[in-house]
């Protein structure tokens, strides 16, 4: 019979010992948490990225105005749609880019996550994912962007330093919990008609777009149904940038919508 | 209990509150719970962590998150178990740090010895018989698997899939050090003395 030494129960409470003391000792733990984050960047050869997130660059630098929503038609392929987007962003206009690929399993995820930071994209570009953090963090990504019912930021925060955090908000409730769990950005939608979103119901509309924007002093994206026509009245009612899916997907066009959009960004 | 006696595991069954049934897996003896609900949202698994976490730790046993490295980071719990599909255990290794217990599902003696070299501290391997709990793509790998595997990795090993107290005990001969339920545990009329009967069991001795 083996005798089990990997996971004994010494193991465990020194285990549990260990979470006390990480809790008792936040500063430590973050430390020890760098020296982890240390280790997976020599790994990936990501030393840029390494800086970054130890000067926390979302306080230096405000949120691009422009998020890009990946398609959910992702797979393990080499050459998909997203990483052509990432190929072709124009580098004088910055965005985010959120993957958000619900069919892809944590692996291919993964895969997907590093193929997609190895693309040279304009310097700003920030990668987010969404929902998992431990994917971000795997993978070296700059934030995560989390459904209502996601798992807390400030839960998520402890080990993912200097990571970006966004929520989608879709009620005054929502909007309480994000806030108070430390997001950085929120996303509204959809604000216009869009097919991906019919079976939800009738859009939201900018009136609810205006009264979450007045309602709270964290940047909303406005989402659903926007094009270059009508981004102007989103930013109107006080949002902070456009995101969308199909409104990127037209590879030929991106470079030239990403312009037309960031005409009217400007408040 | 642990380390030198078979143990067992008992994994949440997605149609049960999982607290409740790693409460009384727990009474009943496991020292391992392994949260698994591919369906939940993320609030509502991290807060089924923190609980579990927290009665593994009172009756000393351990608290483990199916495929979720994020949930087991921010919440107590003890560590997280991979399937094939799952983030690497090389990769978990490197976010959970050294403490962390991280499993590995395997089908093979191949699979379980690369898991070995990635850096796990057990194997889940399986499944052993035909099961209900899972659809599976393949068919049960059977007990000679379970066998080949044992004598090829130093790692525990916990046996999984359609075991029930009649052919539980036969898996620790064949070099399982634990196994692993959900049904068996899950769908009897008291999941705490089914657990008990089935630790009994791979421990030969009188329930």
């Amino acid at each position: 019979m083996a005798v089990v030494t990997h996971f004994s129960i010494s193991n465990c409470v020194r285990k549990t010992e260990s979470n006390k003391r990480y809790q008792e000792n936040e500063q430590k733990a973050e430390q020890e948490l760098l020296r982890l984050w240390s280790e997976l960047f020599i790994v990936h050869d990501n030393s840029k990225y390494f800086n970054k997130m130890k000067h926390s660059r979302k306080k230096e630098t405000p949120l691009p105005r422009l998020h890009l929503i990946s398609s959910g038609k992702e797979s393990s392929d080499t050459n998909t749609p997203l990483l052509n987007q990432l190929s072709l962003l124009p580098g004088s206009f910055p965005c985010m880019v959120q993957i958000r690929e619900k069919q892809l399993n944590a692996k291919e995820l993964l895969n997907l996550a590093l193929k997609a930071r190895a693309i040279k994209a304009p310097e700003e570009t920030l990668l987010l994912i969404n929902e998992r953090a431990d994917i971000a963090l795997a993978a070296g990504l700059d934030g995560v962007h989390l459904p209502e019912s996601g798992c807390s930021a400030s839960k998520l925060r402890p080990f993912t330093p200097g990571m970006i955090y966004g929520y989608s908000v879709h009620s005054a409730s929502a909007l309480r919990m994000a806030e108070e769990s430390g997001a950085d950005y929120l996303l509204f939608g959809p604000v216009f008609d869009t097919p991906s979103k019919r079976r939800y119901g009738a859009p939201q509309g900018l009136e609810k777009l205006g009264a979450l924007c007045r309602s709270t002093s964290l940047p909303v994206f406005a989402l659903g149904g926007i094009s270059p026509m009508n981004a102007r009245f989103c930013m109107d009612k006080g949002a902070y940038g456009i995101a969308g899916i199909s409104l990127f997907q037209e590879r030929s066009r991106l470079a030239e919508i990403i312009e037309q959009l960031y005409l009217h960004l400007h408040p | 209990m642990i380390p030198s006696l078979p143990f067992l595991c008992v994994i949440t069954d997605e149609a049960l509150c999982p607290v409740t049934l790693a409460e009384n897996a727990l009474k009943g003896g496991a020292v391992m719970i392994q949260l698994r609900h591919k369906t939940a949202s993320g609030s509502q698994l991290f807060s089924w962590a923190v609980e579990i976490s927290k009665r593994c730790h009172q009756y000393h046993a351990l608290c483990i998150i199916n495929d979720r490295v994020d949930i087991a980071l921010a919440s107590s719990a003890d560590g997280v178990h991979l399937g094939q599909q799952d983030m690497p255990a090389r990769t978990a290794r490197k976010l959970l740090g050294k403490m962390a217990i991280i499993g590995v599902s395997a089908s093979s003696p191949d699979e379980a010895r690369l898991a070995e070299q990635e850096g796990a501290d057990y194997i889940g391997f399986g499944h052993i018989y035909p099961t209900a709990s899972k659809l599976k793509e393949f068919s049960p790998v059977g007990v000679e698997a379970l066998r080949k595997t044992a004598a090829i990795v130093s790692l525990p090993i916990i046996a999984i899939g359609g075991i029930t107290i009649e052919n539980s005990a036969s898996l620790i001969s064949c070099g399982a050090s634990g196994v692993a339920v959900i049904s068996a545990v899950s769908k009897a009329d008291d999941p705490s003395k089914a657990a008990h009967e089935l630790l009994c069991a791979i421990q030969g001795r009188e329930a």
